[in-house]
């Protein structure tokens, strides 16, 4: 990718190896200016891009080592888990539970 | 689904593993397209769970896969995606919309159409082209890189890009009549 002013099938092409490659932020990071502005400007662009998409999911991701479902749901589970305890012990969830704090004019309040 | 959207968060959490080993393989394929990296679509998908837990209301109406795929995909997969690359924005000569375009586009028509429907469609719309171009959808599917496929076909590197362009506007052409809007 060291050229610099790449014409519209190249930068499919780039996307296109960068997706497959699992290295899109290189791709990105390669982008000039004036190959950003070439895109933008190029509906064919994003209509192959649709197919590159769909290209690597059907031709890719049956091939990549993809985790067991059953270890997945426990990971899952754990970050459940620690939005639950977050949101226990966030101020929000506390004044919701009851225990709302002293307002100002409450708090200086003299008694009777 | 049962459970998935009760109002009691232990409900939900007890829902969620059967609901996760019901749609992993679906979910991280779907991802895989948009990120084409496991590990990152693990960590996407872990996220995308716990949100469809802590806010499951989206998910009240939807009554096939296909609906469920769109819905995951718009409420709760799409955010986060756009999140992945978010901070890297900074450095990129590219406009925010064109960031999201990339990253996490708006769904088109082959976006909601299931895995063995697009495997279906892209093996009769290949079946339709020429040999070269045939050929050189096959080698890139098979993992070669653009100079491998050239020294294949004895051609430039530049005549396989613009040949690989052109075909998969073919493709698209080919393969969105194969599935039609719901």
């Amino acid at each position: 990718m060291a050229d610099t002013n790449r014409k519209i099938q190249e930068l499919l092409s780039d996307y296109a190896g960068s997706l497959r490659d699992g290295c899109l932020p290189v791709f990105l990071q390669s982008l000039t200016r004036q190959e950003g502005k070439t895109m933008t400007c190029s509906d064919e662009f994003w209509e192959a891009a649709e197919v590159v998409r769909v290209l690597n999911g059907v031709g890719f991701a049956d091939k990549a080592a993809i985790a067991d479902a059953g270890l997945f749901a426990s990971r899952v589970d754990a970050n459940v888990a620690s939005r639950l305890k977050k949101a226990k012990s966030s101020p929000r969830a506390r004044r919701t539970n009851g225990t709302r704090s002293m307002t100002k004019t409450q708090k200086t309040e003299k008694p009777i | 689904m049962k459970g998935l959207t009760a109002p009691d968060d232990d409900r939900r959490r007890r829902a969620m593993e059967p609901f996760v080993r019901e749609t992993f393989q679906i979910f991280i394929r779907y991802l895989y397209r948009y990120l084409g990296n496991e590990v990152e679509c693990e960590d996407v998908l872990e996220d995308v769970y716990a949100d469809i837990w802590e806010n499951p209301d989206r998910l009240q109406e939807v009554d096939s896969e296909r609906q469920l795929l769109r819905t995951v995909y718009l409420y709760y997969m799409r955010k986060r995606l756009r999140e992945v690359y978010r901070r890297m924005n900074r450095h990129l000569y590219l406009s925010q919309n064109d960031l999201t375009n990339l990253t996490a586009p708006e769904l088109g028509t082959l976006d909601t159409i299931s895995q063995s429907e697009l495997k279906h469609a892209l093996g009769r719309a290949l079946g339709r082209l020429k040999a070269r171009e045939r050929r050189a959808i096959e080698l890139w599917l098979e993992g070669m890189s653009v100079r491998a496929i050239a020294n294949e076909l004895k051609t430039t590197v530049g005549a396989v890009k613009m040949l690989k362009f052109r075909t998969i506007l073919k493709l698209k052409e080919m393969m969105s009549e194969y599935c039609p809007e719901e």
